[in-house]
This record gives structure tokens, sequence and C-alpha cells, in this order.
């Protein structure tokens, strides 16, 4: 390649009038860093959510009293763990606690901890909780966004919470849950599901709802078929519909996004067409030029495919790696609040490192391709007319 | 047809159609031009002396009409069989020199050899001789842009000729040179006379009136050529 005049002519080129291309590749460098960037941060919370609620059950039995939600009997346990293929019953006690302000609400979240189903999927979460010592008295687990709320509302060691029934329940704050939960667990408040029934006003037999697995796949539907017809007032959630509801969220922000993408890129490509087709372009008359001095229309294009792909190339490289810095490196300031925002609280979740060819690969033909016909289409339309313009 | 000829053009007409306006910018052109023979076409501004000379170089096509280079008819040939023919039997020489000013001297003479599949050093040997015969070569380190006109036409014939192509066409050369310049030119011209390029300049610049080695003068007229006053072959 050293020795091709071709290549030579080319980098020489493309040296010489970078300041020609220093504009496009500014240009494309922004756009394919917002564009990379959104899809990094997408891609990484769909990786965390599908990580989240794989530790989740399959169904969710719940009650609804005149279109609320209201305490299930724990009797309806006992009925549930009669059908066949059902695993893993278990009780779950929670609900939101406002707090004085009434802006704030966090969510208590009661755990049966003499049942090793009942904190299964807090386990990651709780496995460094010395649970003998926490279950000595009324004592709770909170994450990142309540411990914040608490500390600057001045009760950095627990919170004396008002019952429905007019009662002061007192309870230390045991333990933040670390960083890493806090995609889930930001506004959670752990306690012994006892203490939770006694903050939310509840007796012994009523709990928030009912969870279970179904382990064959193929039964799921059977399954739910089945319960429904249980009771009049009774509602099953399936995992999955929880899973289309996150998807359609994030889905939805990244859509929006994607849109404004493509209507950058296509505002761009035209800019481009329009500056190559230019009748009395610079291009033009350099095109003109080479054909008079014996090139070819291929050997135009072909020049124009290279010095192009060498845009498109620096653009890319720097604006993914730029982009991959500012998402997994600096953790997205601002861009994050618009993924993320809308949650109770400032969330403070890692976004984990999700790379994956597909994702590189669409960046590079969302760009690549409009790009690369917005120069060649033009250039190779001057290129076929007769090369007289050189004599002008 | 003479057997000598090397450029042969028959009944060629040439027009412009803009809206319903058709200008008739060559009419009936005959013209036979022997290899090695240096020719003037004179004209004044308007005649049609440009369009001529971008016919014989395959840069324009006739609108009816034939164009004979070495035998073969170039009007109807394909892309890149006129592009091969133009790299190679054609040597450029333009008004306003044409160059790509932000690229050096040397960098300029390079673009006609680049398709040709050459080694770098076959193009660099080619180059350097080149800028030697156009007179250039303590410039061929200079970026185009900053050179002055007269350097800039030299450029333009190492150019023209770094394909040794055997026809080189010049359209007004020296219109933008003063008169010093323009007899600079005219001697290397006399040089590649010498060498036994066929060369066709249009022109009206009187400098040219007293050639001592151009074999005709063809004086042309609102697109056509009307009769030719010959020197003889020296
Ligand atoms: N593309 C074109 N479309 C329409 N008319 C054209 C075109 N090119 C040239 N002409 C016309 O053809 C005529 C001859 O032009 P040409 O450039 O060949 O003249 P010339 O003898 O080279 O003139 P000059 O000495 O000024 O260079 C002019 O009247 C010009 O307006
Ligand atoms: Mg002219």
């Amino acid at each position: 390649m050293r020795n091709s005049p071709f290549f030579h002519f080319l980098t020489l080129e493309f040296f010489k009038e970078r300041k020609k291309h220093m504009g496009v590749i500014a240009i494309s460098l922004v756009i394919l860093f917002l564009l990379s960037s959104v899809l990094f941060i997408s891609s990484s919370i769909r990786y965390s959510l599908e990580q989240t609620l794989d530790q989740e059950p399959d169904f969710v039995v719940q009650r609804i009293q005149g279109g609320e939600r209201v305490s299930v009997p724990t009797e309806w346990m006992d009925r549930l763990l009669e059908i066949h293929g059902i695993s893993s019953v278990t009780a779950r006690v929670y609900g939101r606690y406002f707090f004085k302000s009434k802006e704030k609400s966090f969510l208590i979240v009661g755990v049966d901890f003499m049942d090793e189903q009942s904190h299964k999927a807090l386990r990651t979460i709780m496995d460094e909780v010395d649970l003998r010592e926490f279950l000595k008295g009324d004592n709770m687990l909170v994450g990142g966004g309540v411990s914040h709320y608490l500390k600057s509302h001045f009760y950095p060691k627990g919170y004396t919470f008002l019952t429905p029934k007019g009662a002061f329940k007192k309870v230390h704050l045991f333990k933040v849950l670390p960083r890493e939960s806090n995609l889930i667990a930001n506004d959670m408040i752990i306690v012994p599901i006892e203490l939770a029934q006694e903050i939310f006003g509840m007796n012994e037999e009523e709990v928030s709802d009912i969870t279970f697995n179904v382990p064959n796949d193929d039964e799921w539907a059977n399954v739910e078929d089945k319960i429904s017809s249980f009771h009049y007032d009774l509602r099953v959630i399936t995992k999955n519909d929880i899973k289309k509801a996150y998807e359609n969220l994030y889905n939805y922000k990244g859509g929006i996004f994607l849109i404004l993408f493509l209507i950058t890129i296509v505002t761009f490509v035209l800019i481009l067409y329009q500056r190559y087709s230019m009748v009395y372009s610079s291009e033009r008359r350099h095109i003109g030029l080479l054909r008079a001095l014996g090139w070819s229309i291929n050997d135009v294009l072909k020049l124009k495919f290279f010095e192009t792909m060498m845009v498109v190339i620096v653009a890319y490289i720097l604006g993914v790696g730029l982009a991959y810095l500012y998402v997994f490196v600096l953790g997205a300031p601002l861009l994050r609040e618009i993924f993320l925002g809308g949650a109770n609280l400032h969330n403070v979740i890692t976004l984990v490192p999700v790379l994956n060819f597909g994702i590189l690969s669409s960046i590079f033909l969302i760009y690549a391709v409009p790009f690369v016909s917005a120069v060649l289409i033009p250039v190779w339309k001057i290129a076929v007319t007769d090369p007289k313009e050189a004599m002008l | 047809m003479t057997e000598n000829a090397i450029i042969t053009i028959e009944n060629l007409n040439k027009h412009f159609k803009s809206g319903d306006l058709l200008s008739k910018v060559l009419k009936d052109i005959n013209l036979e031009i022997e290899r090695g023979e240096c020719i003037v076409l004179k004209g004044v501004s308007g005649s049609g002396k440009t369009t001529l000379l971008s016919i014989m170089g395959g840069l324009d096509r006739p609108s009816s009409g034939k164009v004979l280079v070495e035998g073969e008819s170039i009007s109807k040939l394909p892309d890149l069989h006129i592009s091969h023919f133009r790299a190679q039997k054609i040597g450029m020489i333009f008004q306003h020199f044409n160059l790509f000013d932000h690229l050096t001297a040397t960098e300029n003479v390079m673009i006609p050899l680049i398709p040709a599949r050459l080694s770098m050093d076959e193009v660099d040997q080619k180059v350097h001789s080149s800028l030697k015969l156009a007179n250039i070569s303590h410039k061929a380190e200079s970026t185009a842009g900053r050179l002055s006109g007269g350097e800039k036409q030299r450029v333009a014939i190492a150019r023209a000729l770094v394909s040794d192509p055997a026809i080189i066409l010049c359209d007004e050369p020296t219109a933008n040179l003063d008169r010093d310049n323009s007899l600079k030119f005219i001697e290397i011209l006399g040089q590649l006379h010498e060498m036994g390029k066929t060369i066709v300049v249009a022109t009206h610049d009187p400098l040219f009136d007293t050639l001592s080695f151009a074999n005709r003068v063809v004086p042309m007229e609102d697109g056509s050529l009307v009769g030719s006053i010959s020197k003889g072959l020296q």
C-alpha cells in the first residue's frame, strides 16, 4: 500500500484538505457521540433490568376492590399450594409510605426472614447483613436514596412511623444498602414482615400480595387461567407483564432519542448532499479537472469513496470511544437524568458496560450508509457529465 | 485522410441548447493535423476555440461529425476508454492553469499518472524528469497556490507532459502571463515541437503570429475555419 500512488495521493489529499474535513468530522462526532451514548445507556439499563427481573417471582396475586388494591388474606396461600405445578408460594407485605412533607414516598418491603424463599430475590442485597442482630429489635435496611433523605431531614439514626391506626412506631436505621442495588432498591426500606404489617396497620392474617413460581413455562397460561377464577376480586400479574411495562418505558425514551437523531442525520446528510452537488462548487471543478487529466469515473468514485470512508471511520472511532468514556467511566451525567429521572429520588445507579456487536454495527450503519451515499451520489452525477468544466 | 494524420476532424458540428434557444458554436469543421505539426487556432473571443479544443481532447462530444485520433473515432468511446485516451494521448494546458492550489508542484504533476497502476518509483521518476523538462524543478516542493503565474504555467506544462502524450492541447496559454513569461512559454513549446509532439494552440495572442516553428495558423470565425495560412513543415 505504501508503494501505491493511489493511496499516496489519497492520504495527501486527506491531510492537505483536513480543514475541509474537520467541520464534517466535528459534526459527525457530536451526532455519533450522542447516538452511541443513548444506545449505550438504554442497552445497559435493559441489561440491568433483565438481571433484576430474573430474580423476581413468576407470578404475583393481588386483590382489587373498587379499583383499589387491598390486602390479601393469607388463607389464599393454602388454596394456591393445592394447584399442581406451583412452587415457592410466598406472602409479601409492602407499600408506599408517605413522609410528612407528602411529596416524598418510599417503598417499605416486609421480609419473612424465617422463610428462605421470601428473601431470595433480595438475597444479593442482604448478603452482608447480620440477620441475628437485625431481627433483635425494630430495625430497617434502607436504599441510598432513603438514607440521603433521612439524613438531610435530621433522622440519621432512624425514623418514627405513623400507622393508619394513629400509633407511633420507632424504627432504627440498621444499615444502608450497597450502591450496586440502587436501580431497584434506591428508594426501598426493608423491614421484617411483622413490622411492615404493623406500619401499614394490617393484622397477621393479611398480606399485600402473594407470589409464586411456575417452573414449567408451558404451564404458565394454564395456571394463570385457573387462579383468575379463584375469586372475583383477584388479579394475577406475570413477570412478563412487568418486563413489558419496563421495556415499553425505556424503549419509549430511547425511541424519542432515535427519532431526534434520525432527523439530525437526515438534515446533515441533506447539507452534505447540497454541498457536493452545488453547481459551481469547487468540488465540481475538482472532479472535472481530475476527469480532464485522464481519470475515469471509477477512479474518481474510488478516490471519493476512500476519502469519505476515512472521514467516517475517524469520526466513528472518536465518537463511539468518547461515548464509551462518557457513559461507562463518567456515568453519563445529564443524559442519565433523562433516562432514570422520574423515579422518586435521584438515582445513583452504576451503568454496567454492555457492548455488543449489534449496537456497534447499527451505529455504524445508521451513520455511514446515508453519509457515504450523500457524498457519492452527487459525485457520481458530476463525474458522469463531460469534464469540460475544467476548461472554463 | 493523409497517412500521416494524427487528428482528423470531419464535418464536425456542435450546438448547445439552452431552453428553446439553439446556438451553433461549431459549424461544419474539417481539419487534418499531421503528426508533429504545430497549429495555431486563431480567433476572437467566442469564436469557438475552446469548444473545438475540448472536443479534440475528448472532454466534450460533438453534436455531429467525426473526430479521429490515430485512426480511431473518439466521439463514441465509452468512459473508461476515453479516460485512457486522455491519460495516454493528450496533454492539456488550460488558460487558468487549473492546478490544485493546496498541493505541491510535484503532487500536481503526479495526478495524471495515478490511475495508471505504476509503482511509486516509476511515478517519482516520471514526475522528476517532467518538471525538469518544463524548467520548474527548483519549485518542485512549493505549494502551487503560492507560485507566480509563470511558474504555475510551467507546472501545468510539466503535468501535461508527464504521461508523455503525443498531442499537446493549449487553450489561451499566455492569456494570464506577462510578455517575458509568454516568451519563455513559447520557447518551451519550441522544444516540445522539436521532440516531435503534435501541438494545437488556441489563442488570440499576436505573439503567436510570428512563431518561428508554427506550421499553420488556422483562423477561426464564428464557429468556422476560414482557410489556413500554411508555413510548410520545417
Ligand atoms: N456549455 C455551453 N452552453 C451554451 N453555450 C456555450 C457553452 N459553451 C460555450 N458556449 C458558447 O459557445 C461559443 C464559443 O465558446 P468558446 O468558449 O469555444 O469560445 P472561445 O473562442 O474559446 O472564446 P474565448 O477566446 O473567449 O475563450 C460562445 O458564444 C459561448 O457562449
Ligand atoms: Mg476559450
